[in-house]
């Protein structure tokens, strides 16, 4: 089982190299690109005027045959273009380069000539527990903005399948909401009472799912003891399901400037791992993103 | 807690920043060293039924911060005491049966001016809620009632407060209007003329427009013009903005300051304000709450606190009650 960044790293460079998409790439992102071309994690194919690539690499270290570049030189066509070589198996992990956030995600969910795959495409986040040795997920931390229990269903069934990549055997999840018990008046409480009523059902596989739980119980078994609550999930829990996206967003952000927190994440629900730009991801932990998009497009993670 | 209670001299007076001169309170340490000085304060105590509530009471008493008057259900009380030895020989002790007549007698008690302060036990928190929402219609103070939540967080000079933490389950704009001017109370009470406040919202690059935005934009308009009284939203809806500041992604956030950190954090929700308060299960910040009544503090531990951060929460307790006495009265 994976318990550290560095437990990822690790794997996703056995792995082997990938083939990396970048399309519009900018200057900050090629730093990251030579790294995790010299680590051996990709090789990167960077889409866009290939006359302009060829001036923003000069002297970088992605110079000199390091690279390959996919020309498309019309602006309007390069994200298709970088999508259609995806859909065709000619890559495997599109990474987010100048292209804003919302027309890449866009591209990516279109039902014809997009990547995705499952029901819901979910972001999820990476978090790492240094005292514990542990890694935890939250989710969905960017993409859906108020889930039903429809979308909640495949949000987790997406971060299920990047915990057991991780090696988590049987994941425990906790539905997080803002009290324990079941509030007809609090719908976050229904959801989570009915994902964790369907987890019962092996509806999700090997999986221990709790909820509703508030956050003190889900972290700590002492507390939830005292409000009379006993689960192999509280104190242990390997993935935060939110209600919405302004506790899932906040929550990441939370944990990285008032705790902390190293963090990365990745895009599920889709064929082919995709890495988008998050502000609250410090770019010294981006390489982490790539050996996570990595790790998923090995033997047992397809994405999606 | 603010706005005017028509026969009710005392309730629903807003402070006036620049008159009080109190002074400002920046960290919790502040409010034990201040309980020690204000206190003993009654303590109108509902429940205490539970071990690590009743340590806390008796820690509270022996730190002179308060003098509690204990109802509930006589033989668990004593039962209690007797576990934590604690003599509660010497206290007024009403015994009283049924979580919401143990709450309606505390908050009826707070409200008519017997005890400055009440606390809840070992009771579920919507009792306590029902009880402060009946007599402030009675008071009429028109008043909505909210948790603030204070985190202490090494590095950020003042206390960080989140609300509602506690009551509103999806507040529009016009109950976060209300939710801010009891949190602006509060700090105003602290010593703060001009606290700064942060609307929280999801709102990122995709997803289009959130309601927790569409709020941020009504009250900030509100705010700057002069609805909250003195006080200023900033432009910030989330954590990336308010630590950022503009700035591109760091290399690092590992050693990122909370400079400029707003004094007031109104969450989008309960859910979004109960998952983020109570982190300090999981990170280095030390969390106290409450509820400001019209008539007074009600100090509201989570049922899984232990009792060093009771204690804490009933000397914050204690300190606005006396600032609340003087100034308000």
């Amino acid at each position: 089982m994976m318990n550290s960044f560095k437990d990822i790293l690790r794997a996703a460079k056995q792995g082997g190299v990938k083939r990396l998409l970048i399309p519009s790439p900018a200057a900050k992102d090629l730093p990251l690109l030579a790294e995790a071309t010299a680590g051996g994690l990709i090789a990167p194919c960077l889409v866009g005027d290939g006359r302009m690539i060829k001036t923003l690499i000069g002297g970088s270290p992605l110079d000199g045959g390091k690279c390959e570049i996919l020309e498309e030189n019309d602006a309007r066509r390069v994200l298709g273009r970088a999508i259609s070589h995806l859909r065709a198996g000619h890559a495997d992990i599109l990474m987010q380069g100048g292209i804003a956030h919302q027309e890449l995600m866009d591209a990516v969910l279109d039902k014809n000539s997009g990547l995705k795959t499952g029901r819901v495409a979910s972001y999820v986040s990476l978090f790492e527990l240094l005292k514990r040795d542990k890694l935890i997920l939250i989710t969905d931390t960017y993409l859906n903005n108020c889930p039903g229990i429809a979308e909640k269903q495949a949000i987790l069934e997406n971060a299920l399948q990047l915990a057991r990549r991780l090696g988590m055997e049987q994941p425990k999840t906790a539905v997080l909401a803002a009290i324990e018990q079941v509030n007809p008046g609090i719908p976050s409480t229904l959801d989570a009472a009915i994902l964790s009523k369907m987890a019962e059902r092996r509806q999700f596989g090997n999986a221990v799912v709790e909820g509703p739980l508030d956050i003190d119980c889900a972290l700590s078994q002492v507390a939830a003891e005292r409000k009379g609550l006993k689960s192999i999930v509280t104190g242990n829990v390997d993935i935060y399901l939110v209600p919405e996206i302004d506790t899932g967003h906040l929550l990441a952000e939370a944990l990285v400037f008032f705790g902390h927190m190293q963090t990365a994440g990745l895009v599920m629900g889709t064929s082919n791992p995709v890495i988008l730009k998050m502000p609250f991801v410090s770019d010294e932990n981006r390489i982490m993103e790539i050996a996570l998009a990595s790790l998923l497009c090995g033997k047992g993670g397809r994405n999606g | 807690m603010h706005g005017p209670a028509p026969g009710n001299p005392g309730a629903g007076t807003r402070i006036n920043p620049t008159k009080g001169g109190a002074a400002m309170i920046r960290s919790l340490e502040d409010f034990t060293r201040l309980a020690r000085e204000k206190g003993p304060k009654k303590l109108a105590v509902l429940a205490p039924e539970d071990e690590e509530f009743m340590r806390a009471v008796k820690a509270g008493w022996e730190m002179g911060y308060i003098e509690p008057v204990l109802i509930g259900d006589m033989k668990k009380m004593e039962g209690v005491a007797e576990k934590t030895a604690f003599d509660i020989g010497r206290f007024q002790k009403i015994p009283r049966e049924g979580q919401q007549a143990i709450s309606d007698l505390g908050i009826r008690m707070l409200f008519a001016g017997e005890t400055p302060i009440a606390s809840k036990g070992q009771i579920p928190t919507s009792y306590i809620y029902r009880s402060i929402i009946r007599e402030e219609a009675k008071a009429a103070s028109g008043m909505t009632v909210s948790v603030v939540t204070f985190w202490e967080v090494p590095g950020i000079d003042h206390l960080v407060a989140f609300t509602d933490t506690g009551v509103n389950i999806q507040p529009d704009a016009e109950a976060k209007a209300e939710i801010v001017k009891n949190a602006v109370f509060v700090y105003h009470l602290m010593g703060y003329p001009n606290p700064k406040i942060a609307i929280l919202s999801g709102r990122r690059e995709v997803g289009g427009d959130l309601a927790s935005y569409r709020d941020y934009k009504i009250l900030k308009k509100a705010a700057d013009a002069g609805d909250f009284g003195a006080c200023e939203i900033v432009d910030a809806t989330s954590f990336t903005e308010i630590f950022l500041g503009g700035r591109d992604g760091l290399s690092s956030y590992d050693r990122i300051s909370g400079d400029g950190m707003p004094h007031i954090l109104v969450v989008p929700c309960l859910d979004t304000g109960n998952v983020i308060c109570k982190l300090d299960f999981f990170l280095d910040v030390t969390r106290s709450s409450l509820v400001a009544t019209s008539r007074g503090p009600v100090c509201i531990p989570a049922r899984s606190d232990f009792s060093d951060n009771i204690v804490q929460q009933l000397a914050m307790c204690v300190v606005l009650a006396d600032r609340m006495e003087k100034e308000v009265r």
